[in-house]
C-alpha cells in the first residue's frame, strides 16, 4: 500500500531535491508500524522524534494506515 | 568584579565591591537572591522602591561558548511577582569585561527627568540627561547613540512602551551588528525601567578584564569540550543554523500543540505558510539571511535577518515564539506581516509573546477578525502613539479581557503563555501553572519529553509524570540562567559528559567543589527564593493554576483538557516551601 512521507527540518537532506511540502510516495506492507516505516525510508531512527500521522502525533508502535500522509520530525531543543 | 549601584534619586553611581555571599552567584541567581534580600515584596512595581537588577551570568565573559546572556530581574509590573528576564546580544559580555558584576538601578528620576547610563570603564560610569529622547523608538535611538558615543558600544534599552510605563513593555538589547533586536521581553520590565527614567545604558564593548579563573588549564580543557559537543549536535549544529527556533513551527502544529485563534484550536490551516522551512526559502530566495550571528561568543548563529521582496532589512531575528504570537495565535498566515509585527514590537519596545496574546483575545472578543494583520498592524502602532486601544494592547491580555469583558484569557500571573498548549503539552501546564515567573516556556521547557521518542517518554495528553519532569526541568534550567548558558546550546550538557564538563567549568571558576549535588542545590536555592519573594508579595497556591478554558475547553484535534490536579500542581514545589 502507498503513504505519503513529508520530511521536515534538515531531513530532506537524506533525499536530494526534495522539499518538505513536496513528500515521497512509499510503498509499505500491510500492517507497518510507525517505527518501521523510519526504517524503511532509510532514516537513521534517532534523527527522527516526532511523528504525525493524518495530522494526529503517533507512537512509534501504531500502525500506519494507507493512503496516510505521515510527517517526520527531527529532536528538538530550546523554546 | 564589582557592583555598579546607580541611584536615579539622587543622581548618583556608586561602585561596590562584591559581597562574599554573592561572589559565586551570576545571572538569575544573583538578581532572583538579590532582590528576595534587598527588597521589601510589598513595593510598588514602578515605584521608587522596587530595584532593576542586569546581570551577566556566571559563566559570562570566559572563553566559554554561548554565555553572552544578560538576566534583568525586578519586581514585575505585569505578575505583581518577582521576574527575571533574559536577553543575548552583546551587552552581558561587554559588561562581563568590564569586570561588572551587576548593575543594580535604585530609585526613581524626580519630575519628567529622563537619563542614559554611560558606563565607559570599570569605575567610570556617569548619568547624563536625556530628556530629548523620551518617545524615541529604538532603531532610531541606537542609531543615535551609536552615532553620538560610537560604535563599538552596546545600547541597552526602552522604547515608546517602556516611557509609557506599559506593562508588556520590553528591554532591547542590540546585536553585533549594533540593531535594538534582542529583547528582555517577558514581565513588563521595561516599564520598570521607564519609570526610574532611564531611556539606555551604554556599554562600552572594548572591556578586556579577564574573568576571575581558579584554574584555568581545567577551565579551557572543559570549555573546548563543551564547544565541540554544540557543535557537533545536530540541533544546535545543523538545525538551528539553518531554521532557527522557527523550526519549531511543523513539529509543535503536527502535535496539535499550536496555540490558534487564541487557543481555540491546536493547529492552525496556515500552518505551511508560517513554517521554518518556508521562512528560511523564502530568506534565502530574496537574499536575506538564515544563519546570523546575534549574540557574542555565539557559534549557533540561530539567528536570522528577514528581507522584503526588494532583499531590504524587516527584522531580526524572526523566531519560533513570535512567529505563533503574530501567527497561529491571531489566526495570520502572511509570512511578512509577522515579521513586520515582529520589527514594530522591537522598535516599539514590547513583548512579542504578550502583544500576541493581547491582540488574540481583542480578536476573540469581537474587535477584529481572526487573521486581520492589518488591523494587528494598526493595534502595535497604537501602543507608539498611545492611544487608548494602544494603552490596552500594551497593557497585556488581561487588561484586554477585563475592557472586553471577555473570560478566554491565556495568562497565568498576568503573563500571557507561550507557543505550547498546555492542554497537549501536559507538562508545559505544570511549567506555566508553576513557575513564579507567571506562563513562562523556558522556566521549564519539557516539550521533548513529552513529544519526542515517537510520541514522548512521558504521555503528552495525560498527567502522569508531568510533575516530576517540570520540576527537575525548573530546578535545572534556573541553574543553566545562572551559569549564563544560552538556552540553544543545552546540546552541550545534555549527555553525562556534558554535564561533567559544566560541572568541571563551576569548579575550576570558583576553585570549589562543584558536582551534580551543587548543580541541583543551586537551581533549588534560586527557585525558592522566587518562590519566597511571591509568597511575601501575597501570592498563594491559588495563583498557581491555568485559567478556566484550559480545564473547560477540549482542544481539537485531540480534544484533550488540563488534567493535572490541583494537588498534583502544588506537589511541584511543596518540597521547597517546607524546607528553611
Amino acid at each position: 500500500m502507498k503513504v505519503c512521507v513529508k520530511l521536515f527540518g534538515t531531513l530532506p537532506a537524506y533525499y536530494p531535491g526534495c522539499y518538505p511540502d513536496m513528500g515521497l510516495d512509499v510503498e509499505i506492507p500491510a500492517k507497518t508500524s510507525v517505527a518501521e516505516l523510519v526504517d524503511l525510508v532509510r532514516i537513521p531512527p534517532e534523527q527522527v522524534a516526532i511523528v504525525a500521522i493524518n495530522g494526529m502525533l503517533a507512537k512509534g508502535n501504531q500502525l500506519v494506515p494507507e493512503g496516510a500522509e505521515v510527517k517526520l520530525f527531527q529532536p528538538l531543543n530550546g523554546g | 568584579m564589582s557592583f555598579l549601584r546607580v541611584n536615579m534619586t539622587t543622581e548618583t553611581v556608586q561602585w561596590e565591591d562584591i559581597p562574599e555571599e554573592y561572589s559565586l552567584l551570576g545571572g538569575r541567581a544573583l538578581t532572583s537572591i538579590m532582590i528576595n534580600n534587598e527588597m521589601s515584596a510589598t513595593v510598588a512595581p514602578l515605584g521608587v522602591e522596587n530595584k532593576l537588577i542586569f546581570a551577566p551570568g556566571y559563566f559570562t565573559g570566559t572563553p566559554l561558548i554561548n554565555t553572552g546572556r544578560l538576566s534583568v530581574g525586578a519586581k514585575s509590573p505585569l505578575t505583581g511577582g518577582i521576574k527575571e528576564s533574559n536577553v543575548g546580544g552583546t551587552v552581558a559580555y561587554s559588561l562581563a569585561r568590564l569586570g561588572i558584576k551587576a548593575v543594580i538601578i535604585e530609585g526613581k528620576a524626580v519630575g519628567d527627568k529622563y537619563f542614559l547610563l554611560n558606563i565607559e570603564a570599570k569605575n567610570t560610569a556617569s548619568l547624563v540627561s536625556a530628556d530629548n529622547l523620551k518617545g524615541m523608538r529604538t532603531y532610531a535611538l541606537a542609531k543615535k547613540l551609536h552615532e553620538e558615543y560610537g560604535e563599538k558600544k552596546s545600547i541597552t534599552c526602552i522604547g515608546p512602551a517602556g516611557d509609557f510605563q506599559l506593562h508588556s513593555a520590553s528591554i532591547q538589547s542590540t546585536d553585533l551588528d549594533g540593531r535594538p533586536c534582542r529583547a528582555a521581553g517577558r514581565g513588563g520590565l521595561g516599564a520598570v525601567m521607564g519609570a526610574k527614567g532611564l531611556k539606555a545604558i551604554i556599554v562600552d564593548r572594548q572591556g578586556k578584564i579577564p574573568s576571575e579563573i581558579t584554574d584555568a588549564v581545567g577551565f579551557q580543557k572543559a570549555a573546548r569540550a563543551y564547544a565541540k559537543d554544540v557543535q557537533n549536535d545536530e540541533f544546535s549544529g545543523q538545525v538551528l543554523p539553518e531554521f532557527g527556533t522557527a523550526v519549531l513551527v511543523e513539529p509543535i502544529n503536527a502535535a496539535g500543540a499550536f496555540p490558534t485563534n487564541n487557543a481555540r484550536f491546536g493547529q492552525f490551516k496556515g500552518i505551511g505558510k508560517i513554517s521554518g522551512e518556508t521562512m528560511a526559502r523564502v530568506i534565502k530566495e530574496r537574499g536575506g539571511k538564515t544563519q546570523h550571528k546575534g549574540c557574542s561568543q555565539c557559534i549557533i548563529d540561530c539567528s536570522n535577518e528577514f528581507v522584503t521582496e526588494k532583499g531590504e532589512y524587516v527584522t531580526s531575528s524572526l523566531e519560533y515564539e513570535t512567529i505563533w504570537a503574530m501567527g497561529g495565535m491571531i489566526g495570520n498566515d502572511n509570512l511578512d506581516a509577522i515579521a513586520r509585527l515582529d520589527f514594530l514590537c522591537d522598535d516599539i519596545g514590547i513583548d512579542t509573546m504578550n502583544t500576541g496574546a493581547a491582540l488574540a483575545v481583542a480578536f476573540d472578543a469581537g474587535y477584529r477578525e481572526f487573521g486581520d494583520a492589518d488591523a494587528a498592524i494598526s493595534l502595535v502602532e497604537e501602543v507608539a502613539a498611545g492611544t487608548e486601544m494602544g494603552r490596552l494592547i500594551g497593557n497585556g491580555p488581561n487588561a484586554v479581557g477585563k475592557h472586553f469583558n471577555h473570560s478566554r484569557v491565556p495568562t497565568v500571573k498576568g503573563q500571557g503563555m507561550a507557543a505550547y498548549d498546555p492542554r497537549a503539552i501536559q507538562g508545559m501546564a505544570v511549567t506555566y501553572a508553576t513557575t513564579a515567573m507567571g506562563a513562562d516556556h523556558t522556566a521549564g521547557w519539557v516539550v521533548d519529553k513529552n513529544l519526542e521518542a515517537f510520541g514522548g517518554t512521558v504521555d503528552a495528553m495525560e498527567a502522569t509524570g508531568q510533575v516530576e519532569i517540570s520540576r527537575n526541568a525548573q530546578i535545572h534550567m534556573a541553574a543553566v540562567d545562572s551559569a549564563g548558558i544560552c538556552d540553544f546550546a543545552q546540546s552541550g550538557l545534555a549527555t553525562e559528559a556534558g554535564i561533567n564538563n559544566v560541572f568541571t567549568m563551576m569548579a575550576a571558576k570558583s576553585g570549589q567543589v562543584f558536582g551534580r549535588e551543587e548543580w541541583t542545590e543551586l537551581g533549588r536555592r534560586v527557585i525558592k527564593a522566587e518562590l519566597e519573594f511571591n509568597r511575601k508579595a501575597g501570592f498563594t497556591k491559588d495563583d498557581d493554576r491555568l485559567p478556566p478554558m484550559f480545564y473547560n475547553e477540549p482542544l481539537p484535534p485531540h480534544n484533550v483538557v488540563v488534567k493535572v490536579s490541583d494537588e498534583q500542581m502544588d506537589s511541584t514545589f511543596d518540597f521547597l516551601r517546607n524546607t528553611p
